[in-house]
This record gives structure tokens, sequence and C-alpha cells, in this order.
């Protein structure tokens, strides 16, 4: 039998472990060719060329990748070695040289690899495909993402797997001469000393991750200083991680084991000495998953937010479904039927609107000491509002918000791209000229919501239905038709109709048109994040598994024991549940924090938005995912070391 | 005296249809309070599959076992867990120590899973590593003590709970003949001072030697029985090894 045979047979006759080595690495294959294929794509090619920021994600995200292949395969590699140990003994015990044995892991390895990335491409351009529908369906987008057969990601995919695979086989192949032949044949016994818990690690565990996360929050300007920060930051909250797990764990535990009412108590002393026991390994892994998670859960809040807030600001934007000036018969009655005929989008609400377009020059709106009214340059005008069409129109958006105003009272409307606040207006008056002379409109109320679309410079001033009767005297106001519709998101056909019908677009806007173009913007990127968060978790996910399956096996031996000396099934298995839980929320702590910070950074430019709803959303969907990685941990590892 | 184990014809047949082999065929077994038993037989006669029924680990195919007077056969999962607990310990060749734990900890295992007090517990953790001599390494882990210490601490972890029944698989098995030896003169003063009621399963008829009673088993069902009289160790090692070669099958060496 050849060497090449033997590599075979074993292969067919192992394949309950192969299995899982060969699922791992088709995993990370199929990831990396998904990414680097549409990387390759024409169009994110335009896109990266015209956006920095796209590009940003791409170079990130590339870099990550293949640290996550390379870590995850070496991983899953030295676990499956590991589980080989007896089998490798055997043959030398059987007369085998070392330089054989050596060889035949090497080329199983190999030939293990080439069967893998073969498939994992394949597998890989039709899971493409399907994350191109995935995009399609999300976004809305109409130009899917060019996905498919492509020469370059194939070339990339395979070049990156080759250095992996064969990093991967030269370590393999060297194992074999670091091993003694007794130590194959032995378990690992010997403990592991406790970690003492060391004062000047909890507090540079401190000092690093604040210093990290601060750095991290700075405002930033260029990309340079993005990136060094940045790579500062990371830096500071890796090790601050690690170094937080490894001093507050050992003094937890130290604290735990001196109340001895507690300690001496069922399997609490079991528990307890399994985390000390394992504690080196744990602070590894746990510093792994807090950051994986941290990564993962700040995507996924990242692509949350951000498409959350699409409709958010596309309504901002473009608060009615349809809006635009009345030019008289027929061409109002025109569009009102078109709108009606729309059976698929009822309309909810119709208003007729009064706008009063005064020019800025005539008032002392360049006087006044807000930052904002310094575009209210000559040229410019101010929009006027009655209160009680303000009133109806926000009662029509379905909001709560009112306004009283008497005599020559005014509120002021938030504009929508500046931060502004109600003390800013505090003892402030506009000065209008009207023919009766100059008259003052002190601020009384300031009013947040938004109720006609954007157009430059964007001020609405709101006065008392007398002054606006004043006003309309001085100056024809501009009569808006308003429509609300139900789910206007998807009024595709009618918008495009009216659009085509009003040669200006300017005075025609519609939420439909808005929120479609808002969302293609960031379609690509929310893509990106988004799928980067999978990768992550399911990072994770198999860190966890690997972890809970080698340490199951370990510790199979010790659970045999303790059935033995009379542990019911029962509480064995709470305390597994209770140990696997302590595994999965310290890490998981912690990468809330990272993936909240994280989230913080990249959202810093949205003004003026709460963005904790969508954080919560993101970070409550992760805790269910998890919550379902624990159940399944729990329940293999109970399975291994508690068999029926 | 009372009677600590009775076990009425019992019988544990492994495997399926068409491939079945009987590892015990009707056996009775009386074992009554303050007995050192010793069981021995060559490879593959039933020792060790008697020992794991009476130790609850395993159940017998037909027959009857009573512990303490209660009927093992009808307990249930948690029940047996509890009873394993508070009724037995046990003592095996290879020690079965948890490494994750100091000696101290492996001896009160037994009782803090019996949620005892610490007080009691420290007490009794103390008495016990005095009467075996382990007091100096309570702090160590099992890798840091010899094969005799370890076995020691497992023994002191069995009887910690002062079981009904000690049960000892091959407890000399791994061990050098000085700490044999030890171990053995352990167990004999736990049985002579403290009344406790030991079951031994081994092939070293030095080992055996110790016991006030052996019983020799062969293909699964009785063979003979030797009782020791009153008197020194040495006539009673000879009656063993001259069974021990009619018995046949892998008598061991003469020690």
């Amino acid at each position: 039998m050849t060497l090449f045979q033997v590599a075979r047979k074993n292969m067919a006759g192992n394949a309950k472990s192969y299995l899982l080595y060969f699922t791992s690495m088709l995993i990370s294959v199929v990831i990396y060719y998904t990414f680097v294929s549409l990387q390759y794509s024409d169009d994110i090619q335009k896109g990266m060329e015209s956006s920095q920021n796209l590009q940003t994600v791409f170079l990130a995200a590339s870099v990550v990748l293949v640290l996550f292949s390379a870590v995850f395969i070496w991983y899953s590699n030295s676990f499956f070695l590991k589980r080989r140990k007896r089998e490798v003994g055997l043959y030398s015990l059987l007369g085998m040289r070392k330089k054989t044995i050596g060889r035949l892991l090497f080329y199983e390895n190999m030939t293990i690899g080439a069967v893998v990335l073969a498939g994992g491409i394949l597998l890989g351009m039709v899971l493409s495909k399907l994350f191109a529908m995935i995009l399609v369906r999300l976004l809305g987008i109409e130009t899917a993402i060019g996905f498919g057969l492509s020469g370059p990601a194939i070339i990339n995919t395979l070049i990156v797997f080759a250095v992996i695979l064969l990093a991967t086989s030269v370590h393999g192949y060297r194992l074999i001469y670091q091993f003694q032949l007794i130590e194959l044949f032995q378990a690992e016994k010997a403990g592991e000393p406790a970690t003492r818990p060391r004062i000047w690690q909890a507090l540079a565990a401190i000092a690093l991750l604040a210093f990290g996360y601060a750095l991290a929050l700075q405002p930033i300007d260029t990309t340079e200083q993005f990136a060094r920060n940045m790579g500062l930051a990371l830096a500071g909250i890796i090790v601050g991680t690690y170094l937080l797990f490894r001093s507050t764990i050992a003094a937890a535990l130290v604290l735990y084991r001196k109340n001895k009412k507690r300690y001496y108590r069922g399997m609490n002393l079991i528990g307890a000495s399994n985390l000390s026991f394992r504690n080196r390994g744990n602070v590894r892994t746990f510093t792994l998953i807090a950051l994986l998670s941290g990564l993962a859960l700040g995507a996924f809040g990242l692509t949350y937010t951000q498409y959350y807030y699409t409709e958010r600001s596309a309504e901002t934007n473009t608060p009615f479904s349809y809006e635009f000036v009345s030019r008289g018969e027929p061409f109002d009655s025109q569009a009102r039927q078109l709108i009606e005929a729309d059976r698929e989008h009822p309309v909810l609400a119709q208003l007729t609107v009064p706008v009063v377009e005064w020019k800025s020059e005539r008032t002392n709106a360049l006087e006044l000491p807000i930052q904002y009214f310094s575009y209210a340059k000559p040229g410019t005008s101010i929009s006027f509002l009655s209160a009680s069409s303000y009133n109806r129109m926000s009662q029509a958006l379905g909001r709560e918000e009112t306004v009283q105003l008497n005599g020559d009272e005014a509120a002021s409307v938030r504009p929508m791209l500046d931060n502004q606040t109600a003390d800013q207006y505090d003892g402030l008056s506009l000065k209008v000229q009207l023919e009766g002379g100059e008259r003052t409109l002190p601020f009384v109320d300031f009013l947040k919501g938004r109720v006609l679309s954007w157009h430059f410079p964007d001020f609405y001033i709101v006065v008392s239905d007398s002054l606006f009767g004043e006003m309309t005297k001085a100056l024809a106001p501009t009569t808006y038709e308003l429509f609300r519709v139900e789910n206007p998101e998807s009024a595709k056909a009618t918008s495009e109709k009216l659009l085509g019908m009003a040669a200006d677009e300017n005075r025609f806007h519609a939420f439909y048109t808005e929120y479609r173009n808002s969302l293609e913007e960031s379609g690509l990127f929310l893509f990106i994040v988004g799928f980067l968060g999978l990768v992550f978790l399911a990072a994770t996910g198999s860190v966890i598994y690997f972890k809970q399956l080698t340490e199951a096996q370990a510790d199979r031996g010790r659970y045999e024991t303790l059935r033995k000396i009379g542990v019911s099934r029962q509480e064995i298995r709470s305390s597994i549940a209770g140990q696997t839980l302590l595994a999965f929320a310290l890490p998981l702590a912690l990468g809330v924090a990272h993936g909240y910070v994280m989230i913080r950074i990249f959202t810093a430019s949205l003004v003026g938005m709460n963005v904790t709803p969508p954080i919560l959303i993101s970070m409550g969907a992760y805790l269910v995912v998890y919550f379902v990685y624990y159940l399944i941990s729990v329940r293999s590892n109970n399975r291994i070391v508690n068999p029926a | 005296m009372r009677t600590v184990v009775e076990a009425r014809q019992i019988r544990k047949v492994y495997g399926a249809k068409g491939n079945v082999f009987t590892a015990i065929r009707e056996l009775d077994l009386t074992v009554r309070e303050g007995e050192f038993v010793g069981i021995m037989g060559p490879s593959g006669s039933g020792k060790s599959t008697l020992l794991n029924l009476l130790a609850t680990i395993d159940q017998p195919t037909s027959g009857e076992i009573e512990i303490d007077g209660a009927s093992i056969m009808k307990m249930s999962e948690d029940r047996m867990s509890a009873f394993r607990r508070e009724k037995l310990g046990f003592i095996f060749q290879d020690f079965n120590l948890l490494d994750t734990l100091t000696v101290k900890e492996n001896i009160l295992l037994p009782l803090a899973l019996a949620k005892t007090d610490v007080k009691e517990l420290e007490r009794s953790v103390e008495e016990i590593a005095d009467k075996f001599g382990i007091r100096t390494i309570l702090d160590k882990y099992p890798y840091q003590i010899s094969g005799g210490q370890k076995q020691r601490t497992a023994a002191s972890r069995a009887i910690v709970t002062k079981p009904t029944l000690v049960l000892a698989d091959e407890p000399t098995g791994s061990l050098d003949s000085k700490s044999a030896t030890d171990l053995l003169e352990s167990l004999r003063s736990l049985n002579e001072r403290d009344r406790a009621t030991i079951l031994m399963v081994t092939h070293d008829p030095f080992a055996a030697s110790y016991c006030s009673r052996v019983l020799f088993i062969k293909d699964g069902g009785m063979f003979t029985e030797l009782a020791k009289s009153e008197g020194p160790r040495q006539p009673f090692f000879k009656k063993i090894m001259d069974v021990l070669s009619v018995l046949g099958g892998s008598a061991p060496d003469a020690v």
C-alpha cells in the first residue's frame, strides 16, 4: 500500500472526526470566496473609486477575513491533530518512521485542502448568488451586484488558502517530531497552576480599555488619522480585554474560595475548580470571543442603525408621501386622480396649505446669533406657515406636536441638518418688514417636527393665523398640495408617473423617491457590514463549539468519577449549564461594550438622531442568537460528559 | 449481625440476540456488617461485573440485590445517585481522583455533595487525613503526589461519609508493594477499629490475605469460599494460593 492510499483509507475510515475539520474549512472558503467575488464585481469596483468610506471598509474587511480564515483553520487543525494523537502514536508504535508519518499527515491535509477548496469555491458560487438575492430583497436595489464566476476571485481565494494550507500541513508534519511516543498515549494529565490575580493587571486593563475607548471616540478628520487612532485603540482594547479577563476571573475565584460555606456545597466546588483549572486557556478564548462578538455586534448594530435611519431620514426629509406646488387646473386634479387611483396605497390624508415665501433680506435673519441663520443670505427665502396649517399638517402626519400662537408670536421649526435646541432661541425675535412698518416676532416655541420637504435654505417659521393673514396681503402665498398614503415606500408606479407629469422636479416631492435614493446610497455599505457581522457571528459560534467539544472530551473521565461517587445526572447537568453560562456571559458582557463603542464611532455623523432603538434591537437579536449557541453548547457538552 | 449486602440469583447477560455473553450466572452473595470480603477469580470471571452491579453502576439482567435492606432494583436514577452517595464508598484501581481539585477537596467532595455543615466537614477531613497519614499533602494537587498517596486519598474519600459498604476494585493494582501494604493495613484497621464493611475485588493473593473471607469466582459463578481463622496471615495466604492453582486461569506469580 502506498502512503497515499493509507492517507485515503484513513480519511474514509475516520469520516466522522474528519467531518468537523472539513466543515470548518469549507465554511472559511465559502465565506472568503463570496466576499472576494463581491469585491471583484464591477459595481463594487466602481463604488470604491468614488467612495473613500467603502474603500476603507473593504480593506479592513479583507484583512480581517484573511486573519479570520487563518486563525480558524489553524485552530480546527490543532484540534483535529490533538484528537488523533493516539492514532499517530499507534503508527509510530507499529514501526512507521516519523518522517513517513509526518509525510502521511502532510499529504492528508493537502488532500483535504484540495477537496475543500474545490468544493468551497463551487458552493461559494451558488451562495454568492443567494447573497445577491438577499441583497436585492433587503435593499430593493434594482441593479443586483454581479456575482457568479469571477476569475480574479478564484485566483485570490486559491492563493490565500494555499498559503494557509501549506502552513497547517507543515505544522502537522513538524508536530510528529515534537511528540514523545509516550506522550502520544497519555491524555493530558498535568494540571495548570492556577493564575494568581495581580492588581497591576486589573489596573492596566482598565486604563487600556479607557484609553482605547476614548481614542476611538475622538472626532476624526483625515483618513491617516483614522487609521492611526483606530489601530492604537484596537491594540489597547485587545490587550485590555485580555488583562481584564486574566485578572478579574482569577480574583473572583480566589474570593469565591474564601467563603467555605458556599464553596464546599454541592457542585460549587467542581464548577469553581474547573474554571480555575482552565483559566489560562479560558482567558485566551474569552478574549477572542469578546472581540469577535464585539465586532459582530458592532457590525450588526451599524447595519441596522443605517437601515433603520434610511426610512427615518427619508421621513424627516419628505414628511408627506406626495408634495407638490399647485399649478391650477387641470394639473392639480389630474395629479389628485392619479394618486387616488392607486388602490394599493389608499390616501390617508389630503391637505392644501398656503405658504408665504418671504425674501430673507426683508427680515433680520442674518443678524440673529444662531449659526444656521448665516445661510439666510439675500436672495434666499424664509417660509412662513400659519399655526393652524402647522397643526393640521402635524395631525395629518399622525403626530401630537401642536403650536398655539397669539399676536406677533413666532415658532421656529428645527432645520434638518442642524442640531438646534429650544434654548438657543431664548429671548430672540425675528424682525419682519411689513407694509405697516417693522414688526418684531418673538420666538416663543421651538417645533421639532418637520412638515414640508427639505429645500435650501430650510427655514420654516410658524406665525399666528392673524399675522399670516397680514403677510398674505403683502405677498401672495404659494399653495402646497399634500398627500399622505399608506405604505408610501412601495408606491413606485404612482411616484414615477407623477414625477413625469411635473416638469419641474424641485417643486415635486415623493417619499418613495427620497427613500429609494438614500437606500441605494447606503445599500452597498449595509450589505458589506452586514456580511462581516455574519462572518464574526459564525466565527464566535465555531470557536465556542470547538472549545466546548475539546473540553467536554477532556472532562469525560472526571464526570464519570463523579457519577460513580453518587452525583446525579441532574446535578451534573445543572453544573454544566452554570459553567457554560459563565463562559458565555463573561465575554458577551465585554463584547456588548465593545460593540456599543463601535456603533458610537460610526454613527457619530448621524446628527440629532436617537441611535438607541436600533442598537437595542440589534443587540436583542444578537442575544437571541447567542442564547441559541448557549443552548446547543450545553446540550452537546452534556451529551458527551453525561451519556445516558 | 446485620446483613449489609444480600444478592440472590443474580444474572448478567451482555449483548443481544445471537451473540450473548453471560458474565454472571445465578450468583448468591451475602455480606454481613463488619466483614472484610475479598473476591478473586481469573480475568473474565465476572469479578468486576459483580462489583459494578453491587455499586449500582450497572443493573443485573435478573435477580435481586438488597443493600442495607433496600432493594436497588426498583430505584429511580436520582434515588440511586443519592443512595451511592450516602451508603457506598468507592476505591478504584486508577484512583479516579479529580485532578482539578486538591487532595483536601477530593476528600471532602462527597461531604460537600451531601451539603454537610462546613465545621463538621473540616473536622471529618482532618480526622481521616490523620488516619491515612496524608495531612501534610492536603493542599497539593493529585499530579504532585505519588501513587500510594493518591490511593490513600481515594480511600479517604471513600470512607469520609462513613458509608455502610466500601467497595474497592483492585485498589492495590497500580501500587508498589510498600504502598500496597500501607493501604491494606489502613483498610484492615478501618475494618477492625471502625467496623467498616469492605468488599474488595483483587487479583493479588497478598491483598486478599488481609480479608476475613475470600470468595472465588469462575466463569460467572461461585467457585468456592475461604474464611480466615484466627491467627497469622501467612497460612491464609498459602490457602488462597492453593485455591488459585486449582482455579487456574491467570493466577499471578508468587508474591
